[in-house]
């Protein structure tokens, strides 16, 4: 068992190595130079992030991992989104969990990315949707929405009773990508009598994981165009005063921050559950409770800054555009808040203590 | 009690609430009474748990500020009223951190026996958010002070023989400054309470008129022009209470009575809007949980704990919003339904109200994040 002191200690040293990569002052040149291009990230950053162990961060140690915790992973994944990086790394990661040994050298070293293809319909955190098939060593069916598909060597495919490891280049594979708001894509892969091998397994537990890094992307995606906004506030004049002195947009302000500290508390408390509760409907209830509190205080905290950066932040050159339209491709990415606030209805039955 | 563990310690307030508690002012309504709260005061009172942050020499149980959050927690879960409590909660620590010895000697034990009950003089009719700017003044006239003016917003007034009053000493000074803090008897001469019902038709209030009232020199607490720099001081960690979110919750417990009393409890469009109450609470709480874990390491909550205080108030309403709206005509009566005062949504939605306005109304709390967290320009 890890004290609390060794946790803060991992957490802070997880932070402190994100800002090679995922720096909180960075300019976010290279996110707007990736945006809109094939496969809209940076292999050689991919494989720089693989060397740091971020891939295999919650992999075990006997697995070549590093072994640690959702905490940990989610202190990472809020680096990234203050940062905006592009690289699929929850996504990756969610695969690399579900992957036999044998497989995973070659993944987590950065050679070859593979990704996980879960979702049949818009709208839906079914994982046992049960409309693509494997028989006989091959799969076939239809799986949607797998972020950055367009740089995926192969997927990790979830079917009835476990998974199938499907290359990209096999026969029958095809694969269709959409461009996303945030200019990175998201592909629709039609699986036809593809051959594949099958993987003994249950993407629940990664999918929760995803969701939970998910939503402390989101926090770091809100609480830096935050910081943005505050800095904009203090050096904008107009009526010859800062802006910031206008109390309509301070009392605005407020309230971003308290959506921000309540999505930061919420996530905090919720990746703590993940690394000690034993009991998986409080884990899964509260992995819901963050993911919708992060998908909303984030969609509320991006739209709020682009008000009060006024007509400049209606501009892809300025910077809160970049952070709402990201906000936009992950509030709804891993169950939007609403599917969240009904699975949390379903998991954590109201409690009769009043 | 300080050295027992926080679960130990947190079972045995539990108990002794339990079995203590008088049943019939459970989950109160209104804010109550003296003749209607005096039985709990005076039962915390004979088990030495009337005073928790005082000073066990002054009488008090020198908890810890962890250990008294557990032990608001349990009286809150219990639905336990809050007492006429200002002696306890200021004018006994401002004596233990500024009076006299003959101060002390004199007030405290009177707090402690519950023979002194206290009101606050602080705000007035044109001095509210702004109360540096209040002009009740008391002026030295031999070894006397003599006060004049009006306070108003004065809790429990008709209920107190004492009331602790911010009067101006000094006219020409910055107005933080020229401030004193007296305590004076109620039944000076000079001293007119007049009620003022409120909007849920209840005496809480009342206007406190000063008409040269005359006091010893020994009513003044501190130095002449120091009584606003020690009334802020009081308030320490105890600012996280009214963030606390058992408020808004006690309120959810209720709409789910009433929901399913009314037959909407199944309804889609009702559980969604529940669910999202529901964790909003929740949420809530993990964020009262990061101040609480604050003031359990010995930290005073900074100016970021006025979040608290803004998203616990307008959630409590919202909550009593959502009452209204499935109760329909039945909330225009003006009593309970069936006489059951677990299904009041007119009561809970009205009492909701000034909690957006009191302890520094949600906008001076916003003024205050804007200002000293996001140190946005003046």
């Amino acid at each position: 068992m890890t004290t609390a002191e060794d946790r803060g200690e991992s957490l802070r040293m997880i932070r402190d190595s994100a800002a090679g990569i995922a720096s909180r002052n960075s300019d976010l040149k290279r996110i707007r130079a990736l945006r809109f291009t094939e496969p809209g990230f940076d292999r050689a950053v991919w494989r720089e992030m693989c060397e740091m162990g971020w891939l295999g961060l919650l992999v075990s140690e006997d697995q070549g991992g590093s072994g640690l915790g959702v905490q940990e992973f989610c202190a990472l994944t809020e680096e990234l989104g203050a940062a905006l990086i592009p690289e699929p790394l929850i996504a990756a990661a969610m695969a690399a969990r579900l992957l036999p040994f044998d497989a995973l050298p070659d993944v987590l070293s950065g050679e070859r990315i593979v990704l996980p293809a879960w979702q049949e319909k818009p709208l839906s955190i079914d994982l046992a949707a049960g409309g693509t098939v494997f028989a006989n060593g091959r799969v076939t069916g239809k799986k949607m929405f797998v972020p950055m598909a367009a740089g995926a060597d192969a997927f990790v495919v979830t079917v009835p009773g476990g998974l199938a490891l499907v290359e990209r280049d096999a026969a029958g594979v095809h694969l269709e990508c959409q461009t996303t708001q945030d200019g990175g894509n998201s592909g629709t892969l039609t699986l036809n009598n593809v051959q594949a091998t099958w993987i003994d397994g249950d993407p629940d537990l990664a999918f929760e994981t995803a969701c939970m890094a998910t939503s402390a992307y989101l926090l770091g995606v809100m609480d830096r165009v935050f910081g943005i906004t505050m800095d904009y506030l203090k050096t904008r004049e107009q009526f010859g005063r800062k802006i910031g002195s206008f109390q309509a947009l301070q009392h605005r302000s407020a309230d971003l921050k308290i959506q921000v500290s309540l999505a930061r508390a919420t996530v905090n408390a919720a990746a703590k559950a993940q690394d000690e509760s034993d009991n998986v409907s409080v884990r899964k209830a509260a992995v819901s409770r963050a993911k919708a509190r992060a998908s909303d205080a984030a969609s509320i905290v991006t739209r709020g800054c682009i008000q009060l950066h006024g007509g400049i932040g209606y501009t892809d050159a300025a910077d809160p555009g970049l952070f709402l339209r990201k906000t936009m491709v992950l509030a709804p990415a891993y169950g939007a808040a609403a599917l969240h606030r009904a699975r949390f209805r379903d998991l954590a039955p109201v409690g009769d203590e009043d | 009690m300080n050295e027992l563990s926080d679960e130990d310690f947190r079972l045995i307030v539990r108990e002794w609430v339990a079995a203590n508690y008088p049943p019939e002012i459970r989950n109160p309504l209104k804010r109550l009474h003296w003749n209607e709260c005096k039985s709990w005061y005076f039962k915390l009172a004979e088990k030495g748990w009337l005073c928790p942050g005082w000073p066990v020499e002054h009488g008090g149980m020198g908890l810890s500020p962890g250990k008294q959050l557990i032990m608001l927690d349990e009286f809150e879960r219990h639905g336990c009223a809050r007492t006429i409590d200002q002696g306890v909660l200021m004018v006994g620590p401002l004596l233990i951190a500024h009076g006299t010895a003959e101060q002390r000697a004199f007030f405290l034990p009177k707090v402690l026996t519950g023979e002194h009950v206290w009101c606050q003089g602080y705000s007035e009719p044109n001095a509210g958010s702004d109360l540096a700017s209040l002009r009740t003044v008391a002026e030295r006239d031999g070894d006397d002070y003599v006060i004049n003016g009006q306070k108003i917003w004065t809790s429990m007034a008709m209920d107190a023989n004492w009331i602790y009053v911010l009067a101006r000493t000094d006219k020409k000074a910055k107005k933080q400054e020229g401030i004193g803090f007296f305590l004076v008897p109620m039944d000076t001469p000079g001293i007119t309470v007049r009620p003022l019902t409120t909007l849920d038709l209840n005496e809480e209030f009342a206007e406190t008129f000063f008409d040269n009232v005359r006091v010893p020199a020994s009513a003044l607490v501190g130095l002449p022009n120091k009584g606003w720099s020690m009334a802020k001081a009081l308030l320490g960690f105890e600012r996280i209470f009214v963030g606390s979110p058992k408020q808004s919750a006690y309120a959810l417990a209720r709409l789910r009575d009433l929901a399913e009393w009314i037959g909407v409890w199944d309804d889609l469009a009702f559980q969604a809007v529940f669910t999202q109450h529901r964790e909003d609470v929740d949420d809530l709480t993990d964020l009262y949980e990061v101040y609480v874990e604050q003031v359990r390491g010995g930290e005073v909550p900074g100016p970021d704990v006025s979040m608290l205080k803004i998203y616990q108030t307008e959630l409590y309403q919202r909550v009593t919003e959502t009452m209204l709206d499935i109760a329909g005509d039945r909330s225009a009566m003006l009593e309970p339904m069936e006489g059951n005062r677990a299904l009041n949504p007119a009561g809970l939605f009205l009492q909701s109200r000034p909690s957006t306005i009191y302890s520094g109304t949600n906008e001076i709390q916003r003024n205050i994040l804007s200002k000293n967290v996001l140190e946005l320009p003046s």
